[in-house]
């Protein structure tokens, strides 16, 4: 085990190499100056040119990506162009919220979705199968942006029950900790804070959930159809067995497989930041700040998070497969025999 | 060999739950407080909340203000500094701040500045003349870095001959500041939210004045959560007992979304938000909450390439500007948040500006000259975003002028690229017409007036170039404030009209909305406000 998952780290060196080098050629290429940007609408041409001397913008590009990519191996993504924070420092302040929300948003995608597609399954060609499919179609194509404001304007626009926007009531807001606002207002006790900080929470990842939710929905559905067919099954149901006893501890836990790659990678993609929910909810995640940084051309930012997010993709979908290999008695990784 | 014999499922599964709940301790360990000991919604025995919160489009780019440029830092950064003047609360006057109004001397070159006694920092250290000076010393050549971006406007620039020469400090309240030539202008920079707030030396020392701001304002910094908020909380020890905060807590969070920040408003999330346009005002209004509209500090304007295009004559920018019929447009994007530029400076500024006149609508004539000048088509550039003088964006303002050239028979092509990437190309690229605008910094009509005079493109897109302009603008540097001075950029608008570098469009008024619980809101045409003089009942 500890082999393969060596290999398949030295296996993402080359991943990432590439995604370093996609990004900073699109960043180079297709993206605007920085110059005017940063210094501002008093700058001269001649302290425009400094500067981007300064940052090494005038250096030949291979340099310029060496530079980078050995600053990255050793850890140091650079400077924001436009804050003169460091990058890892500004990425890390936004990392949490953004996991945060991830999190509660697959836990609620794969409950209610895992939930609704066994109901699908075991209800086949009923009313419950129907409204469970039009659910996930719903989900699966209503943007995000537009379901955000539907969700404020009903709860927080008229119904005045839940907050719009932002994480946690800035004064209750807790200092220190690990930046995980849930977890900090739980372990420090305080209540009131971690009550709002649930309220906050709440409609971010019902909006981010929606369409992981869908996929999961339909994912369990089939996999359990499938396996609801299975000899093993009718086995079980002919030897006596309860049909409830039956799907949940025989059929569901083998149709349980190939959603589990499902949530794992759907995880991936929302630890990748959410910029739609983020910007309507005013998030303070990763997703946006990534998009208010290419607008403004902040070249190490935008690098050092592409990075970031092809490390968190690699390392969730690590976790996935050694995950699977101990859920899945089929799965080995072991070495080849012969 | 099979990972199955090694470890059983079951066994996996408890690892990894005893895993996670030594993580949970072991983070229990790390502890955490609240940003504040007031809560949410927290009010005084007299019925009056201690908590504004404001929002605004973004975060700030930065909390010390020799390093930033945008208006989202200066709103923060006005309520925690001090500057050695300030402006007047709902004009760009100058009175006294930190210091007494200066002394100048007859050949307008030093100004003493007699400092407050006993100000101290909000960490204790003391905010006196060789604070200050070492605080506008940072950002004076050979000192000042290229990422200090309002430092030359503010305080000069040795190539250009202009700004401080020197500064002495005869005593612990005096600081008499020489400059290289006169300027009449540099009264109001120090009253500006950029670059002219004296930061703690010992903040800037230690290089962490930028997210650690320490200032001797009338709130102090608390926190900045990126992405979020920043907290801020009444200096109670504050030198100026007349301006002293009123509430305890300013929280400035930042939300992005226009519609966001207005449900965020309606529902009592935050008592007030601006960066809005007139698309949600009637939200605003018909939520309960009330309406800002004032006049802005800004203009905007198309310019004509006047040094290789067609348009280099005036005849050909005349028949153009007459071929647009400015008010209707400005009234149909606009509606009533814009008022019409009849002058580079808003009237507000500079009523003498009035005297003015203009080239008027007339489509018949336009179409005349057109086809004597033989135009027929041209192309303008244009940036898309929606910028603080053109709610609308460039691309719909593009359009509508396109729309009013078609009827005299000119196809006009538009070339429109992001705000970021339009700054290079107004640089760059060939054209005829270009959309742009300005934001006044500090007041001072030479802060308009002065951007057809630069040599620099970025700033003056229609490359205008005039040796009887440039001497005005020279003049009107030096000139003391008075009829003389407002002579002189008479003159300078006159030409404007006459010469017609420019196509002036609208004045964008300020807009922003707050809760008829806050009190004493005003929104000072420099787009900041200073909370310490406002209330808000629970």
């Amino acid at each position: 085990m500890l082999k393969y998952i060596v290999k398949r780290m030295l296996q993402a060196i080359p991943v990432l190499l590439g995604v370093s080098v996609i990004v900073f050629l699109i960043m180079r290429v297709f993206s605007a100056d920085p110059a005017p940007v940063v210094l501002g609408q008093h700058a001269t041409p001649e302290a425009m040119q400094a500067w981007r001397d300064a940052q090494g913008l005038n250096d030949p590009i291979i340099a310029q990506y060496f530079d980078f990519l050995f600053g990255a191996i050793r850890g140091d993504l650079g400077e924001s162009y436009y804050t003169h924070a460091p990058v890892l420092q500004e990425l890390m302040a936004r990392f949490p919220a953004t996991v945060e929300l991830a999190l509660v948003a697959i836990v609620i995608a794969a409950v209610v979705g895992v939930a609704l597609g066994v109901l699908s399954a075991t209800h086949k060609n009923t009313a419950i199968d129907g409204i469970a499919t039009v659910l996930a179609l719903v989900g699966v194509s209503m943007p995000i942006f537009w379901l955000g404001v539907l969700l404020i304007i009903l709860f927080a626009g008229v119904l005045h029950v839940l907050p719009s926007s932002g994480r946690i009531d800035p004064l209750l807001q807790p200092v220190g900790g690990t930046g995980f606002y849930l977890l900090d207002t739980l372990l420090s006790g305080d209540f009131e804070a971690f009550g709002d900080a649930l309220s906050h929470i709440i409609l971010p990842a019902l909006a981010l959930s929606m369409y992981s939710m869908a996929v999961i929905t339909r994912m369990t559905r089939s996999s359990m159809l499938e396996t609801l067919n299975e000899d093993y099954v009718r086995t079980a149901r002919a030897k006596g067995l309860k049909l409830g006893r039956v799907h949940r501890h025989h059929a569901l836990r083998c149709a349980m497989l190939p959603v589990t790659t499902v949530i794992g990678l759907q995880l991936g993609s929302l630890l990748g930041g959410a910029m739609l929910t983020e910007t309507v909810f005013a998030w303070p995640g990763i997703g946006k700040y990534v998009v208010d940084c290419i607008l403004k051309s902040d070249f190490p930012v935008v690098q050092g998070a592409v990075l970031l997010i092809g490390v968190i993709f690699i390392v969730i979908n690590l976790i996935v497969d050694v995950v699977y290999a101990y859920l899945d008695p089929r799965i080995t990784y072991a070495k080849e025999e012969g | 060999m099979s990972i199955n014999a090694e470890i059983s499922r079951r066994r996996f599964i408890e690892a990894m739950g005893a895993v996670s709940a030594l993580g949970v301790l072991g983070l229990a360990g790390c502890g955490s407080q609240r940003a504040s000991e007031a809560g949410s919604g927290s009010k005084t025995a007299s019925g009056v909340a201690d908590t504004i919160t404001f929002a605004q489009g973004a975060d700030p780019r930065g909390l010390d203000p020799a390093y930033v440029d945008d208006g989202e830092s200066a709103k923060i950064i006005c309520n925690i500094y001090d500057t050695l003047l300030r402006y007047d609360t709902e004009t760009c006057e100058v009175v006294a701040g930190l210091s007494q109004m200066p002394e100048i001397s007859d050949d307008g070159l030093t100004y003493t500045f007699n400092l407050q006694e006993g100000v101290k920092f909000h960490d204790g250290t003391d905010c006196d003349a060789e604070a200050v000076k070492a605080s506008i010393e940072r950002q004076l050549e050979p000192n000042r870095t290229e990422d200090m971006p309002y430092a030359s406007f503010v305080f000069g620039a040795e190539d250009s001959g202009t700004g401080i020469e020197s500064m002495e400090t005869p005593d612990a309240t005096t600081l008499v500041i020489k400059l290289r030539a006169a300027s009449t202008p540099f009264i109001k920079n120090m009253a500006m939210t950029l670059a002219a707030p004296v930061v703690a030396p010992s903040a800037f020392e230690a290089g962490s004045s930028n997210e650690q701001p320490v200032g001797s304002g009338p709130y102090k910094f608390v926190s900045w959560s990126k992405g979020e908020n920043v907290v801020l909380e009444a200096n109670e020890d504050y030198w100026d007992k007349e301006n002293a905060p009123k509430t305890k807590n300013v929280v400035f969070r930042f939300i992005a979304e226009n519609s966001s920040r207005v449900t965020a408003l309606t529902n009592g999330e935050v008592d007030i938000i601006d960066g809005i346009d007139a698309s949600v005002v009637d939200t605003i209004t018909q939520g309960g909450c009330e309406l800002f509209d004032e006049d802005g500090m800004n203009i905007n304007y198309m310019a004509f390439r006047t040094d290789n295009s067609q348009f280099t004559t005036v005849e050909a920018r005349r028949a153009f500007c007459q071929a647009v019929n400015v008010e209707e447009m400005v009234k149909s994007l606009y509606g009533d948040y814009a008022g019409v530029a009849t002058s580079v400076m808003p009237l507000w500024m500079a009523p003498y500006a009035e005297k003015v006149t203009r080239t008027a609508y007339d489509p018949d004539a336009a179409k005349a000259a057109f086809a004597e000048l033989g135009i027929t088509s041209c192309t303008m550039l244009t940036y898309t975003n929606p910028r603080p003088y053109n709610s609308v964006g460039g691309q719909a303002l593009a359009e509508a002028i396109q729309g009013y050239l078609a009827k005299v028979g000119v196809d006009m092509e538009i070339v429109s690229y992001d705000w970021t990437t339009y700054k290079t190309k107004v640089e760059t690229d060939a054209f005829d017409v270009c959309l742009s605008g300005w934001i006044g910094d500090n007041g001072d009509p030479d802060n308009f007036m002065n951007l057809l005079a630069d040599e620099n493109v970025s700033m003056n897109a229609a490359r205008f170039r005039s040796e009887e302009y440039n001497a005005l603008i020279k003049k009107g540097l030096e000139t003391a404030d008075g009829d003389e001075r407002d002579d002189i950029y008479l003159q300078c608008e006159q030409m404007v009209a006459d010469q017609m570098p420019w196509m002036l469009i609208s004045h964008s008024k300020n807009l922003a909305g707050y809760s008829p619980k806050v009190k004493g809101f005003f929104y000072h045409p420099t787009g900041v406000v200073r909370m310490e003089g406002l209330t808000k009942s629970a």
